[in-house]
Order: C-alpha cells, then sequence, then structure tokens
C-alpha cells in the first residue's frame, strides 16, 4: 500500500513538466534579478525572488523552504561574483532540479557579461578581510549593467522558450528605450551629483561611483567583513574632515548607529539607501529603485 | 580562559591592520592618524566617543557568524583601477580545498564514559586527572562538481593524531529525474540532526552523549548508499533511505577497565547491513522563525556489550537486532535583517530509543536518551550556549543512566576562525546491569571537564545546509 501510494506520488512528480503555453518559471537570488527577468518576460514569465529586498544579499538563510522555490523553476538567475556562494549552492544541490545545476541552460550568472570592477590585482589573501577574488559583485544599479544583465537573462529565456523568443527581444528593446528615456529625464539628478566626495559603508556603491562620478573617500569597515573598530573610524573622520566629505553612504539593511555617528563626526550626511526592489514597499521595479538611490543623493548635496 | 577571550575580543580588526597599528578597541591610547592634525584633546573625545558607540553598537558591517559576504577588498592596494577582463577568475579545475583545525588546551578529571571519536582526547587514564592539549581534529575537505551527472565531497580527518581516517567520501547525483538524490560511498547518515554534521558545525565542543551511546563513536556513518526524494508539497519533505555495511568497534585491549558503550551496529554477519529511513520537514513561520523536523529509524546488528576482565573480554549479548527511532526539532529565530542587531536564537532537541532482543542471559527491552541545546547569538561576535544531556531514558541492561550539563561560550572572529570556552559536568549515576555480570568501573562517578577551543579553516570550504 504505502509503496503503491509512493509510486503514485512519483508520478506526480514526474508528470510536472510544464505545458507548452505555460509561463517560464523564474527564480532569483535578489529581486532586482527577477524584476528585470519580468521587463524581457513580460506574461511569460512568472518571477519569484529567494532574498528579500530589505535583506542584506550576503546572509540569506539557506531555509529548505527556498528549495522548494528553486525545484519548481526554469530558470535560475544570480548575482554571481561569489556573491550568493555563502547560501545559494547548498539550494541548487538541495532542489534536485536538474534543469537549473551549474551548467545547464536553467542556471544564468548574471555577472558573465558585466566589465567586473574591483578585481585583485595582488595575490589576495583572509588576511584582507572577507576578499573577494573575482571582484566586486554589486553592479546591478548603474543603467548600462541593468541593460548588459536584461539582454543575457533575454538571450536566456528565448534558448528556454524558443517560442516567445521574438516577444523576448521586442521587450528587451522597449527595455533598452525606456532605460535611454530614463537616463534622460535623470540627467539633471545624476549631473548634480558628480564630483560628490563620499564614504560607504562596504565598498559595495563602486559601480554607481563609476557612473556617477562620485569620489569615493573611505570606508567604515577597515577590510570587508571586519566591524569596524574606533582607530579605524578616527583615522577615518579625519580624513573625512580634511576631504570635506559630503554624504556617507550606508545600505538600508544595516544598523546605522555606527554610520550615523561617523556621518556626525565627519561633518557629513548619512544616507541610507535601497540597494535592491522590494527594499521599501514603492519601490517595485529597477526603474523606480535607481530613482529613489538619484532623488535621495541629490537633494542631499 | 574568559579572560584570554576577553582581550581577544577586544582586539578584533587591528591583528591584521596593513599599517600595523599597535592600538587595540580597548586601548585608549591616541593612536596618530597618518597624515593628520595633531591629536588634541577633542580628538581624545572622539576616540572615546566611538570606543563606546561601538561597545553598544551590536551590529555594524556585514560578516561574522554568518557565511562569508564576498565584498571586494577596501584597500586600494589590493585592486586594480583599470580592470582587466581577461584576468577574471583563476580558471582552475581543481576541487575546492579546505582545511580545518580543531585544538585545545583543557582539564578532564576522568576519562569519558562515552567517547565521540572526533571530541578531544588529552592523555586521560582512569583514576587520574588530565591536564593538558590536544588537536582535536584536522579535516581536509576536497569538493567539487564531477560531471554534468555528480558531484563530490571528500573529507578526510585525523582525530586526536592518531591517524588517518575517511570521514566521508561520496558522490551525489545531481539531474536524477522524480526529484529523487542518490548518494554513494561512505557518508554520515542523515539519521537526526547532529550525525550528519562535522564537527565544525557543532555549538559545543563534544558532541551530545546520545552520538556514542546510540550511533557509534563515530556516529553512523561508513560505506552505503542513499536514496532521497523531495516530496512535490507545498511544505519541504524529504525522504531518506539508507544502507550501510558498518563494522563494529574493535574490542577494548587488555588492561582497559571500562565498558565501552554497547555498539548498536555492525555485528553478525559480513552480509548483515544496517538500514536506515528518515523523513524531515521543514516550516518558516513567517520570515523570523524556523521549524525543522525529523523522524528517523536504524535497524541493525549489535556485535555486542563489550565487558572487559582481567583476562581478556566477555561479549554478552552477541549478534542482537537493533532497532533505533530517533525524533529530532531544530527550531531557530533569526529577523531577515540580521545585521540590524546580530541576534538569533536556536533551540535543538533530539531523542532516540533503541529496543535490543532478548538473548540468553542478556535481557533486551528498550533505552533510550536525549539532549536539548539553545544558542543564543548575544552579539555579532558572539554566542552562549547551554546544553542538557539525559542517558538511560529508560536504563536497560546494556545502558544505564548518566547526566550531563554543558555551557560554551563562542567568539567568532571571522567566519573562519572561532575560539570557544566549554564546561561540562557529567553524572554517571549507574551503568549497564547485566544480571550476575559486574562490570568493573565503579558506578556511581562525576566528572568534570573544560577546555578552550580553537578552530580555524583555510581554503574554500562550501557552505552547509541549514
Amino acid at each position: 500500500m504505502a509503496m503503491r501510494r509512493f509510486a503514485l506520488l512519483a508520478a506526480l512528480a514526474l508528470s510536472s513538466p510544464k505545458p507548452a503555453a505555460a509561463a517560464v518559471r523564474v527564480v532569483s537570488s535578489i529581486p532586482t534579478l527577477g524584476s528585470l527577468a519580468k521587463e524581457v518576460g513580460g506574461d511569460r514569465v512568472e518571477v519569484q525572488s529567494l532574498a528579500r529586498g530589505y535583506q542584506d544579499p550576503h546572509f540569506v538563510e539557506p531555509k529548505p523552504s527556498l528549495m522548494l522555490l528553486l525545484n519548481r523553476a526554469d530558470l535560475l538567475l544570480y548575482v554571481g561574483l561569489e556573491l550568493e556562494i555563502g547560501w545559494l549552492p547548498p539550494l541548487v544541490l538541495g532542489s534536485r532540479n536538474a534543469k537549473i545545476q551549474t551548467g545547464e541552460l536553467g542556471n544564468l550568472d548574471c555577472s558573465r557579461a558585466i566589465p567586473v570592477l574591483d578585481i585583485p590585482t595582488i595575490r589576495v589573501d583572509r588576511s584582507m578581510g572577507d576578499i573577494h577574488p573575482q571582484g566586486n559583485p554589486h553592479y546591478w544599479l548603474p543603467p548600462a549593467n541593468a541593460k548588459i544583465v536584461a539582454r543575457e537573462i533575454a538571450q536566456r529565456l528565448s534558448q528556454i522558450d524558443p517560442s516567445s523568443a521574438a516577444t523576448y527581444q521586442t521587450n528587451l528593446a522597449a527595455f533598452n528605450d525606456r532605460v535611454d528615456a530614463a537616463v534622460k529625464r535623470w540627467q539633471p539628478m545624476t549631473a548634480k551629483v558628480r564630483g560628490t566626495k563620499v564614504v560607504t559603508y562596504h565598498k559595495s556603491w563602486t559601480y554607481m561611483s563609476q557612473w556617477l562620478g562620485l569620489q569615493e573617500i573611505g570606508y567604515l569597515e577597515p577590510k570587508p567583513g571586519i566591524p569596524p573598530d574606533p582607530d579605524h573610524l578616527f583615522r577615518l573622520i579625519q580624513a573625512m574632515r580634511a576631504e570635506h566629505v559630503q554624504l556617507v553612504l550606508a545600505e538600508d539593511f544595516y544598523n546605522l548607529n555606527t554610520a550615523r555617528l561617523v556621518a556626525e563626526k565627519g561633518g557629513a550626511k548619512l544616507l541610507d539607501l535601497p540597494t535592491d526592489v522590494g527594499a521599501k514597499p514603492q519601490i517595485k521595479d529597477w526603474f523606480t529603485l535607481v530613482e529613489t538611490v538619484l532623488k535621495q543623493l541629490s537633494s542631499s548635496v | 580562559m574568559l579572560i584570554l577571550l576577553l582581550a581577544l575580543s577586544a582586539a578584533p580588526a587591528q591583528a591584521g591592520q596593513p599599517d600595523g597599528g599597535p592600538g587595540t578597541a580597548a586601548d585608549a591610547g591616541p593612536a596618530k592618524p597618518a597624515g593628520s592634525a595633531d591629536a588634541g584633546p577633542d580628538d581624545e573625545a572622539l576616540r572615546r566617543e566611538l570606543e563606546k558607540a561601538l561597545g553598544k553598537d551590536a551590529a555594524a558591517a556585514a560578516a561574522a557568524g554568518q557565511p562569508p559576504p564576498p565584498t571586494p577588498a577596501p584597500d586600494p592596494a589590493i585592486t586594480g583601477a583599470a580592470p582587466l577582463p581577461l584576468l577574471r577568475g583563476t580558471q582552475s579545475l581543481n576541487p575546492d580545498i579546505a582545511v580545518i583545525l580543531d585544538t585545545e588546551g583543557g582539564y578532564q578529571r576522568r576519562p569519558f564514559l562515552f567517547p565521540s571519536g572526533d571530541d578531544p582526547a588529552l592523555r586521560s587514564e582512569e583514576g587520574k586527572k588530565s591536564l593538558g592539549f590536544a588537536v582535536q581534529e584536522i579535516e581536509v575537505a576536497f569538493q567539487a562538481i564531477v560531471d554534468p551527472y555528480f558531484r563530490a565531497d571528500v573529507f578526510l580527518t585525523i582525530p586526536n593524531l592518531t591517524g588517518l581516517e575517511v570521514e566521508e567520501a561520496f558522490g551525489t547525483t545531481t539531474t536524477l529525474p522524480w526529484n529523487l538524490q542518490v548518494k554513494a560511498g561512505s557518508f554520515r547518515s542523515a539519521f537526526g540532526r547532529q550525525n550528519g554534521q562535522h564537527l565544525h558545525v557543532q555549538d559545543f565542543t563534544l558532541r551530545p552523549l546520545l552520538n556514542a551511546a546510540f550511533l557509534g563513536g563515530d556516529g553512523l556513518r561508513g560505506p552505503g548508499a542513499q536514496v532521497s526524494w523531495l516530496a512535490p508539497l507545498p511544505f519541504y519533505l524529504t525522504l531518506h533511505a539508507e544502507a550501510f555495511s558498518l563494522r563494529g568497534p574493535e574490542q577494548p585491549g587488555p588492561g582497559t577497565t571500562l565498558a565501552p558503550p554497547v555498539a548498536s551496529f555492525g555485528g553478525g554477519e559480513p552480509s548483515d547491513l544496517t538500514y536506515t529511513a528518515e523523513a524531515k520537514a521543514f516550516f518558516p513561520l513567517g520570515e523570523e522563525w524556523s521549524i525543522f523536523a525529523g523522524l528517523s529509524g536504524a535497524t541493525g546488528v549489535s556485535p555486542g556489550l563489550f565487558q572487559p576482565t582481567d583476562t581478556g573480554v566477555n561479549v554478552l549479548g552477541a549478534n542482537r537486532r537493533s532497532y533505533l527511532v530517533g525524533a529530532d526539532l531544530y527550531v531557530k529565530w533569526k529577523p531577515p535583517n540580521v545585521a540590524r542587531g546580530y541576534n538569533s536564537v536556536a533551540w535543538q532537541t533530539e531523542a532516540i530509543w533503541r529496543h535490543f532482543e532478548d538473548v540468553e542471559g542478556v535481557p533486551g527491552g528498550w533505552d533510550g536518551g536525549l539532549y536539548t541545546q539553545v544558542v543564543v547569538q548575544v552579539d555579532r561576535r558572539w554566542f552562549l550556549g547551554v546544553r542538557g544531556d539525559v542517558l538511560g531514558l529508560p536504563t536497560s541492561s546494556s545502558l544505564g543512566r548518566t547526566l550531563r550539563a554543558a555551557g560554551s561560550i563562542t567568539f567568532q572572529m571571522s567566519e573562519f576562525a572561532r575560539l570557544r570556552a566549554y564546561l561540562e559536568a557529567e553524572r554517571a549515576v549507574s551503568g549497564p546491569s547485566v544480571p550476575g555480570v559486574v562490570f568493573a568501573a565503579v558506578q556511581p562517578r562525576d566528572s568534570l571537564a573544560a577546555f578552550l577551543q580553537l578552530e580555524i579553516s583555510i581554503g574554500a570550504h562550501g557552505a552547509h545546509p541549514f
């Protein structure tokens, strides 16, 4: 009896592959990638995210319930550059989903075409903190990178679901046009912040600094993953005063007491900024995300 | 011990500071910043304020107590201004290699009654106190994806410098249909929760007593195969079935006085396998609470109870079939924005009951045991744990009653190093009680042990499951 029930359940599991007309099930590690997939996939995709937008993407608990989402996914999108290395691999293995294993069509490392910054040029070791050997993974905010990721996703969706390839290409073109229009619309804000001297909590604003021409004077963390200590902050505050740093930037998922104190003592203003779709309820897509960041930046300088 | 812990905690980042600044966080001395104006009284005040703020501020950057946050280094010396895409990633098809060392100094009033293979072994002798050092375990891990169909994990260990052991060496399928996964090789069984975990995942220096009492000193592990299935349900449920070829423990050598715990598995004919089955279910309650529960069963053939005598070892109740039933529960509270407070609480409980058949001269029946533990993350780098163990619920001819209470304070310097102070008090109320047989070890007995454990990890080590 038990065996028959097992066989029945196994048969149910087997019969789960979607009919041709069903939407492609996309699961993204962080919501912004899912949001970009929605832009190019439209109603041809169903999107879910493992992490929440208000969560530090380094620190997601690998809860087994997330394996269920991955188990039913046709396409897994992740940031790559080892951002999710602390939690995603056991989930992918535990998902028992052949389609999304590395090397498969349903596994897309979204960094694959990104011009990566902060690649170490000397031999790294852990005395430098939790250093990232492959470069900085916080690349998804600048428009140029968003376009690259959208293009990669459209390409992959077209391979997984060739019958809708034309739709994906149309949507991608429309997305690119909207990005160009947004960049034009944002021009007064981006021009205003150019050259602003900033201090950031993590070295996670490098790509935005490159796009916007911000000057990064220092970081609250003495080394990646190592908590701030008084000596380091003391030197940082001295540097902030000497350089007339205007802003301290920190992601909104941190406890900002230390950052607030450093900003105050260094004569700068603290901005706690969203970095992901869903960080706040009104941030529903990549456009509102970037616009929110730009508004906060430009209204503070 | 505590003073050492506190002293280390007070100097977290300076140790590796590139400029070699001599100051520590607890050091109020004005380490003059390079290129800054002279440090005046205002600077002193600022410095004190920073120290105070950091002391109070449980949160900070993003790291300890968590998977490694791979943000890039802020040190401009190690980052390139003009990245060369060709340099990206040094491509290597070598497996990830990691070495994890557990070493400690400690005190032990008596040898352990239920020693696990990866417990620290000081030079202990019955009737003598021991004080000294132990290299509890060196683990060497090799992990890689094999091909589009398999991944492989090999963990070699050297427990207490006694020689190389294969803790695990197995392949896992990655692309089987029907939500199935097969594991083959030598591996730790999915029975319960702690059995599947390696030493460096444990929250305490010593494993719970039920590990050695019911599953064997090295846990339930060995050459075998496992099939597991993820049920297509709205919640997470996996079913596992395993078979192992286990070998029972060696008989104790001459001069031994303590009867080792009776082994549940590894006796009988060479063709007698050990079978297990497990179910594991996970329920998220909101975003902060997680409940992970498991039911396990196992059956095998016991090699019997070893009774050391002056002339050798008597074996009592050899080749009896054993039946084990286990239940485990793991409840964790951890907010999704852990960086805001770095607080979490995890409660873990596991119970095992065992049944032996009756044989001539040795009555069978049920015995059992359990442990329960709570680990609280009180600060970014600090974890406090308490654990209680009970063996002999109920007692049987093979197992007496033993109680143990333990506490641990863990200071996690980084994802790759931690220091742990561990203290335990054990009381053996009774021992095995086969009618007409006198066991040499006198009961009851009390024991105390304390360790200061250093655990460090080098190389790339794969993330652990929940």
